[in-house]
């Protein structure tokens, strides 16, 4: 079986796996619906499923659909940065993205700045702002004359973040009484979601997404070497820039919505690499899918694990994500591409 | 063809590496760049790879300005086999090989009949057909330098550039690669630049050097005109001997090792010492007394001699004659002139016929000086000339300015000796 032939049968199946996910997911919940029921739910509202359409079509399926994006938004972002960064260890969350988005969020609800809107929906853009301001601050950091080399990127990146979350600790304190909407939101959830959400996001995260996808190849060249990359025609620079962009405009867009998911971003490219290889043809769109996967399944268990209560889907994720990794890191010490 | 005019060069912080170098490279040359540490060969490079961009000055490929050629265009006609190539991931060596077709693919990097039938030429080429499959770190050095360079290949390139291509191989792998090079200058008609810090490796392949030194060219040409000892010493600060080698006719060189050990902190650059020698006897003795540090003359010597060869290239001072020619009195004049400052003479146990007799003779007159006779063989085996020159020596060894020892290491402790006595 060729690399490719196994690539179409690995993309088939998980294609599959992301059907049965999301019919699991729909029927999954407070109120457990029949396999059945659901499928005909999606496509009628009639008669005595009216009941079973409103929470198939208005609450489960956005819920689902969002928590899809998030994931994918995760593993392909995580692709990326770790392809652009050549190191393994990187997520999103690592350049200072969460960092500067949760801190933004939190200055936005501790000083009532949600309020000058329409209450809630300006928390969104405010993660997105932060987040962006963030990495352009970590950029130019790094940045000496025209190049940015990866280990001051990373390290600008980590110092960044430390500076932010002891910001965002600072104003908390001083914020007594909003603690507990922040510390909920900096937990990662995706409850409440709406058609709306979905919307909201779509744009930044398709315009993020272009150049992810239109600089695959080239991704695979600068993991042999920035300078092999050059010698082989690649222009390193402007590529490593549009790829950080589309990376940060899509990790931006889904944190806005679900808030700090920790581990998608780190460990979906990390066991997505080692089932179809290092070359970012296969890898993204294969990361894209199994970090959907991942996160329509957390989040179907953080929502039915205990009803009525539901516990943030950043705490399933990091629980069955860490463990995971670190045993990962056990097995094979010598980590390659 | 390339060409760079007066370009400087200087990295963020620091000083000028490169100053208004001039270099011109001839399609179809096999050049190679050489230098110090530091004096500018890499940064070289990287400026005609367009790494790195000229501070002023510019660079020509075929007649273009390389600053303005995209990356993709540069590609197509230049590829770069880099110093390190540090790669430990699961890309097979086809895959690696393949993506050297990267400037001529679509974005997605599809591949066409062209790529294929390119790559397997690569391949064929540089003989990694066998491990296809394998990933690059199931390689050893050389096998994975040859799939670099297959990568470059793939590129279908006029030029292509090494830098230091074989630092990290075995010696084995060294010449495989430089033989690879070779075939692939002269058969593929592909120009090669390659920077290397070995002097013999590039002597013996290169066809033409380039000498730099401090930013600058020192000098460039064919290995025979540029690696010279004068050159080396001037641009290295290094006492080196050229040779030819036997088999190439390539200039070969070996750095003259120092001892600095317990004599020459004794001699103190004092140790002034004549040898008479001949005939390729006192080969080991002459380079011992150099490795010491002692300050040597030799004489009479017939040119073209063996003794006489080692001690020009060490770069003692001699009195010589023409081949074959007998020593005269006026020889034997100048003779007493060298030795007259020096303070020990050592003669080596070389046999003595009518030609040479002379040197013997002559040592009769000298009382003030002490002599050391080597004595491995006895004079009489070494004698040709009817037992005049066993008489001399006998009557030699019974003075009590003359000693005798029986080996090189021992002449050199007695002569060391007798030198910080007189002191």
């Amino acid at each position: 079986m060729t690399v490719r032939q196994r690539f179409i049968l690995i993309l088939f199946f998980s294609l599959a796996a992301v059907f049965a996910a999301f019919v699991i997911a729909l029927a999954v919940g407070s109120t457990t619906i029949p396999f059945t029921t659901v499928i005909e739910a999606l496509f009628s509202g009639e008669g005595e499923l009216q009941r079973y359409s409103v929470i198939v079509r208005q609450i489960r399926l956005p819920r689902i659909l969002l928590s899809f994006l998030v994931g994918a938004g995760l593993g392909m972002a995580g692709v990326i940065f770790q392809g652009v960064i050549r190191n393994p260890m990187v997520d999103p969350y690592i350049v200072g993205i969460s960092a500067g988005a949760g801190t933004a969020v939190t200055i936005a609800i501790v000083f009532n700045l949600s309020f000058t809107f329409l209450y809630f929906s300006t928390i969104p853009l405010f993660a997105f702002l932060g987040a962006l301001i963030t990495v352009m601050v970590v950029y130019n950091l790094a940045r000496t004359g025209n190049k940015i080399p990866v280990m001051t990127f990373m390290l600008a990146g980590v110092a960044t973040a430390f500076i932010l979350d002891a910001v965002r600790s600072l104003v908390m304190v001083l914020g007594t009484q909003d603690i507990q909407q922040v510390v909920f939101w900096l937990m990662g959830s995706l409850s409440g979601s709406s058609w709306g959400d979905i919307g909201m996001i779509l744009p930044y995260y398709l315009i993020g997404v272009v150049p992810m996808v239109f600089y695959l190849n080239d991704l695979n060249m600068i993991l042999l070497g920035e300078e092999s990359a050059h010698h082989l025609g690649v222009n390193v620079e402007r590529v490593k820039k549009l790829l950080i962009v589309g990376a940060t405009l899509v990790t931006a867009a889904v944190v806005s919505v679900s808030g700090g998911i920790g581990f998608i971003g780190l460990v979906i490219p990390h066991i997505t690499r080692m089932i179809i290889g290092p070359d970012h043809r296969k890898l993204m769109p294969l990361a894209a899918i199994l970090g959907g996967i991942f996160l329509v399944i957390s989040d179907m268990i953080a929502r039915s694990v205990i009803p009525p209560m539901e516990i943030p889907v950043g705490i399933i994720t990091a629980l069955a994500g860490g463990p995971y990794f670190i045993y990962l890191l056990r097995r094979r010490k010598q980590e390659r591409w | 063809m390339l060409k760079a005019e007066n370009i400087s060069f200087s990295y963020q912080s620091g000083s000028r590496i490169l100053k208004e170098l001039n270099i011109i490279i001839d399609s179809g040359e096999f050049t190679g760049i050489i230098g110090p540490n530091g004096s500018g060969k890499s940064t070289f490079i990287k400026n005609i790879c367009n790494l790195f961009h000229p501070d002023s000055g510019v660079i020509y490929l075929n007649s273009r300005r390389l600053n303005q050629m995209s990356a993709g265009e540069l590609a197509r006609s230049m590829a770069v086999v880099p110093q390190e190539t540090n790669i430990s991931f699961n890309f097979t060596v086809y895959d690696l090989i393949m993506m050297g077709r990267n400037p001529y693919q679509d974005r997605w990097g599809r591949i066409d009949d062209e790529d294929r039938k390119k790559v397997e030429e690569a391949m064929r080429l540089t003989d990694v057909r066998d491990f296809r499959d394998k990933t690059i770190d199931q390689l050893s050095g050389g096998e994975r330098q040859r799939v670099i360079i297959a990568r470059a290949l793939a590129q279908s390139p006029e030029i292509l550039l090494l830098d230091e291509p074989t630092s990290s191989l075995d010696i084995n792998y060294q010449g495989e690669i430089f033989d690879l090079l070779s075939y692939l200058n002269r058969e593929r008609d592909l120009t090669i630049v390659v920077v290397s810090h070995d002097l013999n490796l590039s002597g013996q392949y290169c066809q033409r050097l380039i000498l730099l030194k401090d930013g600058r060219v020192y000098t460039s040409g064919s290995p025979g005109e540029v690696l010279t000892e004068d050159n080396i010493n001037e641009v290295y600060e290094a006492r080196v001997i050229v040779d030819d080698n036997q088999l190439t006719g390539r200039p070969f060189i070996s750095i003259m090792p120092r001892e600095q050990g317990d004599y020459l902190d004794k001699l103190d650059g004092a140790g002034r010492v004549h040898v008479i020698c001949g005939g390729g006897n006192a080969q080991k003795l002459l380079q011992r007394l150099y490795r010491c540090g002692f300050k040597v003359s030799c004489g009479v010597l017939n040119q073209g001699d063996s003794d006489w060869d080692l001690a020009r290239r060490l770069g003692f001072e001699i009195v010589d004659i023409p081949p074959f020619a007998y020593i005269e009195e006026e020889d034997l004049d100048k003779n007493r002139e060298i030795f007259s400052d020096c303070e020990v003479i050592l003669v080596a146990d070389l046999p003595f016929g009518h030609g040479n007799a002379g040197n013997l003779l002559q040592l009769q007159e000298v009382e003030d000086k002490d002599i050391i006779l080597l004595q491995r063989r006895s004079i009489e085996e070494r004698d040709y000339t009817d037992g005049k020159a066993a008489a001399v020596w006998e009557s030699l060894t019974s003075r009590d300015n003359v000693h005798t020892v029986s080996d090189v290491e021992e002449m050199i402790e007695r002569t060391s000796q007798l030198i910080t006595k007189a002191d």
